[in-house]
């Protein structure tokens, strides 16, 4: 374990959020042009697990990195394992992406869907943005009506 | 022009870049701007650059920017003598410019009567089927609707015209309630959906079918008319850079047009826009299809996002020239000769739309906080923009936040500027088009001007530019990090992240 000391567990956010590990002492030093990193709001549960959020664009990309030390990474993992993982599941609450409104749901609880089927449309900027399911399964429940006002994060529904 | 300004005051009934725009041309002129604004705008940069604002109402446009009634009545109350519409919300719509005219007002337009035949895409169809311009196959009048025989009927329309097809809106423009149709199966899905994007874009939720022409390039014409019946055209823009029919990229001249091309070409937009005796400025939209030939698709009746990219080519200022017009003059000497050089453009422009999008997702809308907003300048370089850092982007509108121009004497120079432009673009919080544009711009496709409407759809992989910028997005956050520690750790550090990052941050000690 103490050869993770002072290593950093990277995670950015995104369709599929990705992991990355980072020595700083292995990083080369940069001459100019080094991106600016902006600190972002931390929730007390971040304080809590000793997780700090950053921002950063690169090459146009607006990447949110949540930053973590790796043995407090790799100790909250295991005593997370005991209280059955929930890592994965989460990620079958589908959460609104942008806020708008609901203008159409093609699904109902119960229904089977596959994968990228089309499962509902909110409506922002004009323009209407379909919803589709991530992976094969069943719509489990819905929290949203047609014409239901969502913000950013809502949950909208749940396959499993 | 006698040195008098055309207008002592003006409003502007839009927001964002194209009344930042607008009012640009009007300081020049000597002319008092006013700005009409919703909630979501109240601190808008378009507000603070107005001489005058008048609150329109709540943030939704039908609430506010489409509030015709209320802006005339904000027009006449702040003293101005006329309104420029912009592009968008209420600009093509002839009740719009006749409540205007009614109220002794000028309208920075066409005539409400040549609204109604131009911006009307169907009736605008049978105009230039009238003037001997030909159009894409497709239908004269709106798509019936209600009960279950108009269901049928709508499925017999689309059988003869055949797929894939294209739905339009009748008032449209911008790719808004345009959807595209492969199979009978999604016809009447899409249909609902285009109609009712309409209806929330335009007012207006009809909708008609007309043959996709697939491969084609979007070319189009941009017009000056004024009010004795003059018309010329002033060079053709290339557009052809689209997803879901929206432009995203626009450059002039188009690419490997021959003179002659381009002679046709201009004056097939003027006999269409000399048929309804066009006044004020409009662009004749074309497809050309890969056998060469020109489709008229519609005119659009009012100052385009894109027009810029003509004014750089053409060294005039359109709005300025739109202004004149507008106040009753006849066309000005500067555009009498911009037309003759028309067809032997000597600069190449290429503009970029930065939106408020992401481009790794589909360019889904993204509204949020610009925590971070540095724009490129220095040599060929135009920036037209509606923000400023710490803007927060409201998610009722459209997402276009700002444009890059470039101008060169050749197309190679202006790629190379647009793409410097680029690499200096500093940007934050909300996620822009711009990592879209830095591989549009190294694409051999797009270099090498191999346009075509579909290549968007078809080669645009958002996945290995972004994979390759996470992992530098890893590196700098680790490097920030072992170098400043990682930020606030006390239970009140929760600024905005607007805030500078090196300001007040005491590095937490690390295990």
């Amino acid at each position: 374990m103490s050869d993770h000391r002072g290593h950093l567990r990277l995670r950015i956010a995104g369709s599929d959020e990705e992991t990355f590990h980072r020595d700083p002492a292995e990083l080369d030093a940069v001459r100019g042009r080094e991106p600016e990193v902006r600190a972002l709001p931390r929730s007390a549960d971040d304080r809590a697990a000793g997780v700090h959020r950053f921002e950063t664009t690169i090459d146009g990309w607006v990447f949110e990195v949540t930053v973590e030390d790796e043995p407090r990474a790799l100790l909250r993992e295991k005593a997370g394992q005991g209280a059955g993982g929930g890592g994965r599941a989460a990620s079958d609450h589908i959460k609104a992406q942008i806020p708008g409104r609901v203008v159409r749901l093609w699904v109902a609880e119960g229904d089977t869907v596959e994968a990228g089927q089309r499962l509902l449309a909110i409506e922002a900027m004009k323009m209407e943005n379909e919803v589709r399911a991530h992976r094969a399964g069943t719509v489990e429940s819905i929290r949203v009506d047609p014409d239901s006002s969502v913000e950013l994060g809502d949950e909208l529904l749940t396959v499993r | 022009m006698s040195g008098q300004p055309p207008f002592r005051r003006l409003l502007v009934a839009n927001r964002g870049e194209i009344a930042v725009r607008i009012f640009r041309t009007c300081r020049e002129l000597g002319i008092e701007t006013v700005a009409v604004y919703s909630d979501a705008d109240a601190k808008a940069l378009h507000v603070r650059l107005a001489d005058d604002a008048v609150r329109l109402g709540p943030a939704p446009a039908p609430e506010s920017y489409l509030r015709a009634g209320a802006i005339v009545q904000a027009a006449v109350e702040s003293g101005a003598q006329a309104v420029h519409p912009g592009y968008g919300f209420l600009s093509e719509q002839s009740s719009f410019g006749a409540a205007v005219e009614a109220a002794g007002l000028a309208f920075v337009g066409p005539a409400p009567e040549t609204l109604a035949a131009l911006g009307d895409k169907l009736e605008a169809r049978a105009t230039a089927t009238a003037a001997g311009v030909p159009i894409v196959p497709g239908m004269f009048e709106p798509l019936p609707t209600g009960d279950e025989a108009a269901v049928a009927r709508v499925e017999s329309l689309a059988a003869d015209i055949g797929y894939p097809l294209l739905i339009k809106a009748a008032a449209g423009g911008g790719g808004r309630g345009m959807r595209r149709v492969d199979e009978p199966g999604e016809l009447s899905v899409a249909v609902t959906a285009a109609a009712r994007e309409s209806e929330q874009a335009f007012g207006d939720g009809s909708v008609y079918l007309e043959r996709l022409v697939e491969g084609g390039r979007h070319i189009e014409v941009q017009l000056l008319g004024d009010s004795s019946g003059q018309v010329v055209a002033l060079g053709e823009r290339d557009c052809s850079t689209q997803r879901r029919h929206q432009k995203l990229v626009e450059e002039a001249p188009a690419p490997g047009l021959t003179r002659a091309q381009r002679e046709q070409l201009h004056a097939l937009a003027v006999a269409v826009a000399r048929q309804v005796g066009l006044r004020n400025a409009a662009t004749a939209e074309f497809l050309y299809a890969s056998d060469g030939s020109f489709y008229f698709l519609e005119v659009n009746a009012r100052l385009q996002v894109e027009h810029g990219v003509t004014e750089l080519v053409s060294e005039l200022d359109l709005v300025r020239e739109q202004l004149l017009i507008g106040a009753g003059e006849p066309l000005s000497p500067a555009v009498l000769a911009a037309a003759e050089r028309a067809a032997t453009p000597e600069r190449h422009a290429i503009e970029l739309r930065v939106s408020a999008e992401d481009p790794a997702r589909d360019f889904m809308p993204v509204p949020g906080l610009v925590t971070r907003w540095r724009e490129p300048a220095g040599p060929g370089i135009r920036m037209d923009s509606g923000l400023e850092q710490g803007w927060r982007v409201p998610g009722e509108y459209d997402p276009l936040l700002s444009k890059v121009l470039a101008v060169a004497p050749d197309r190679e120079l202006a790629l190379a500027r647009v793409r410097r432009a680029v690499d200096e673009f500093e940007t934050g919080g909300v996620q822009t088009t711009l990592p879209f544009h830095a591989w549009l711009l190294a694409h051999p496709a797009f270099t090498q001007a191999r346009l075509r409407t579909d290549m968007v759809a078809r080669d645009w992989d958002p996945s290995p530019p972004r994979a390759a910028a996470a992992e530098r997005a890893a590196d700098a956050v680790t490097r920030h990090v072992a170098a400043a520690g990682m930020g606030p750790s006390g239970p009140e550090a929760a600024p905005s992240p607007a805030s500078d990052p090196g300001r007040g941050w005491k590095p937490e000690p690390w295990a």
